[in-house]
């Protein structure tokens, strides 16, 4: 990180709120615009959003329909 | 006492007693340990055992005379089997303590501040906007009882001997199972409280410093030097979650942990990471320890949910794409890393950042390393999630088959469910499946690797030789041996109680009310400390030649094509019976 700690205080605040504006920007603003705009993004959106289904949770436990698909698969075949 | 050895670095000091309170390793078994205790305690001590048990035994009496009197499931069946279903971590003191300590800022949509806290009026709004959809839900679940209601009791006039009759009976059953599936869903959000987290996460803050500063006094280090940069990897950590709380970024799959990486990396890189939150981004520790944790959901119980094709397709075809990619990745690509080539091949064919998490902790791969490997597993699953139900729907293939392909190739379970949700619930109960028995994997993966790392790799080169027990004892990263005493103790815990007991008290009791909340406080906090601790030119070092991306795509590739296979012939060739009842 040579390069960047001989930049000014100033200019690598600046980098940092640059950087940060950006990446926010595309998250929370054309993100959402390109999902509205694409109807299948839409649907999935809507979709997700009513079933309460959260796709950035990673290990089984923390997937609500894990435990439901589960229990689904146990009744259905008599496990 | 280390040595270099190309590019692993092999810690070879003898063993000895005082590494038990002064290492790492060990430091993060105690601790985690400590929880995990504390967890069983609760819930299977001072947990209402008896009373679970008294209502089990009840449901159960009525669930044998219903199976004697209908050759299907009647609506009796199913209402013992909700009556039987309990989760402790609801009804008991410990659990609604600790749910309430370690509660992460929540979903919005377009306040941030929504996230942490929730005015009466805002909560009242909420559920008076989802009354609407409540009311017809729960008219359509009494219309779909109803139903079922006449359709058994014209299947029981006939004695239950008319075919036909008890068909139409199993099916407006059925119906009426999702109908009322869905409007306790809608009533969920009926029920929206005032929240203010911001207490709570202060709380939290000061107990993880008591927690880990614990740690960092038996490792030697400055606890107050430890505890004031903790407080900035902590609130990057809150900064995450609140970030990756955003209903369409967590479409795509940018969640909490993606954020703590970003957030961290963008401070350390531009402005610089101050010196005084260094000692603070203990990533290993805070890493081993929710490993640890981890364990207790590694229950092996899980491997037969869906029978022996699910074995198949998550247990068979898994551990040959991960050989398989590792050696196309030596022998092919030639990865200069092995601990990169491993932690890409565990995370795209096991179950993505979990699997990477404790595939770079037991061959101790690199934090810019687990980086990138996660950031490809991010990017392909939110491609995966979106185009593969697309083509599955487009070219007709069966709702079974498309999520049990799904399950064993995206990545992250939560991406799984949304893609198999998005085809219909078959494909979400069976992908959602397969996901969790390729989840369970991780704990033989993260054993297999460190024991073939310092065995094998870890004496190659100019030290080529045979290895001894004693040197492979003190090679062997003992956090993999806690995290796996871990799961078994739970997998036996959780054979022995029983089914539904094992169900109240530890799945949905300590684990899901215990030790899970706090190894996600654990994971992402060690996200946030990779993120401070990132030069991003040594990531981009690890990236030259887009190898890494090469062998993520290849390796996907065969997954994808074995995964399918494996599916069709275990799904429709060789048991479809089980694909029938389903």
């Amino acid at each position: 990180m040579e390069s960047i700690n001989q930049a000014s205080l100033p200019n690598r605040i600046i980098r940092m709120i640059v950087i940060l504006s950006g990446v926010l920007l595309f998250v929370y603003g054309l993100l959402p615009v390109v999902t509205s705009q694409v109807p299948i993004l839409a649907q999935m959106h809507s979709y997700l959003d009513q079933n309460g289904i959260d796709p950035s949770r990673y290990y089984y436990t923390d997937v609500e329909q894990v435990a439901e698909g589960e229990h689904y698969l146990e009744i259905a075949l008599d496990r | 006492m280390e040595e270099n050895n190309g590019n692993v670095v092999v810690d070879q000091a003898k063993s000895r007693w005082s590494d038990l309170w002064t290492k790492e390793d060990y430091l993060a078994i105690w601790l985690g340990f400590l929880v995990v205790a504390l967890c069983l305690f609760a819930y299977l001590v001072l947990g209402p055992k008896a009373e679970f048990a008294q209502k089990i035994e009840e449901a159960k009496q009525i669930q044998a005379t219903e199976e004697a009197k209908a050759p299907f499931k009647t609506i009796a069946w199913y209402n013992a089997e909700d009556a039987s279903t309990f989760k402790a971590s609801k009804s008991s003191g410990f659990g609604k303590f600790l749910s309430h300590w370690t509660k992460k800022p929540g979903s919005w949509k377009s306040s941030p501040m929504d996230s942490f806290i929730q005015t009466e009026e805002q909560a009242k709004a909420k559920n008076e906007k989802a009354m609407p959809a409540y009311e017809e839900a729960k008219a359509k679940a009494a219309a779909a009882l109803e139903a079922a209601t006449v359709a058994e009791s014209a299947a029981a006039a006939a004695a239950f001997k008319n075919q036909t009759l008890n068909d139409t009976a199993k099916d407006t059953i059925a119906a009426w199972r999702s109908a009322k599936n869905k409007a306790s869903k809608a009533k969920a959000k009926t029920t929206n409280k005032p929240y203010n987290y911001i207490i709570t996460l202060v709380g939290l803050c000061i107990f993880l410093i008591i927690f880990f500063g614990f740690g960092m006094r038996m490792m030697g280090a400055s606890v107050g030097g430890f505890a004031v940069g903790f407080i900035v990897v902590f609130l990057f950590s809150v900064l995450a979650y609140m970030l990756g709380g955003q209903a369409t970024a967590k479409q795509y799959g940018v969640g909490a942990e993606a954020w703590a990486i970003v957030l961290g990396m963008i401070l350390a890189n531009t402005v610089g990471t101050p010196r005084w939150v260094l000692p603070a981004c203990q990533v290993e520790f805070f890493i081993k320890t929710g490993l640890v944790l981890l364990g207790a959901e590694v229950l092996f119980s899980k491997i037969m949910a869906i029978g022996i094709p699910g074995i198949f397709v998550a247990w068979v075809v898994t551990p040959v794409v991960l050989v398989s990619t590792y050696i196309f990745g030596q022998k092919v690509i030639k990865m200069p890393s092995k601990t990169l080539n491993i932690t890409i091949s565990a995370d795209m064919s096991v179950c993505g950042t979990s699997a990477a998490i404790a595939t770079a902790a037991a061959c101790r791969a690199k934090k810019e390393e687990l980086t990138l490997s996660i950031g490809l597993s991010l990017v392909f699953t939110s491609i995966m999630m979106i185009v593969m139900p697309a083509i599955i729907k487009g070219v007709g293939m069966p709702e079974i088959l498309g999520g049990a392909w799904m399950g064993g190739t995206i990545d992250s379970t939560g991406a799984v469910a949304a893609a198999g949700a998005f085809l219909g619930d078959k494909a979400l109960h069976v992908a959602a499946t397969i996901k969790m028995i390729q989840n369970v994997m991780i704990g033989v993966t993260a054993f297999c690797v460190a024991l073939y790392w310092c065995t094998v790799v870890e004496c190659v080169g100019e030290n080529r030789r045979t290895v001894g027990a004693i040197e492979i004892w003190n090679r062997f990263p003992k956090f993999v041996l806690g995290f796996l005493a871990v799961s078994i103790l739970f997998s036996y815990i959780d054979s022995q109680l029983g089914h539904k007991m094992s169900h109240a008290l530890l799945d949905q009791g300590a684990i899901r009310g215990g030790t899970r909340l706090l190894r996600g406080w654990f994971f992402t906090l060690s996200f946030a400390a990779i993120g401070l601790s990132t030069n991003f030119r040594e990531l981009s070092k690890y990236f030259k030649g887009g190898k890494p991306l090469i062998l993520y795509a290849c390796g996907q590739s065969l997954n994808l094509v074995l995964t399918l296979t494996m599916a069709y012939i275990m799904f429709y060739l060789v048991f479809p019976e089980i694909t029938a009842n389903i």
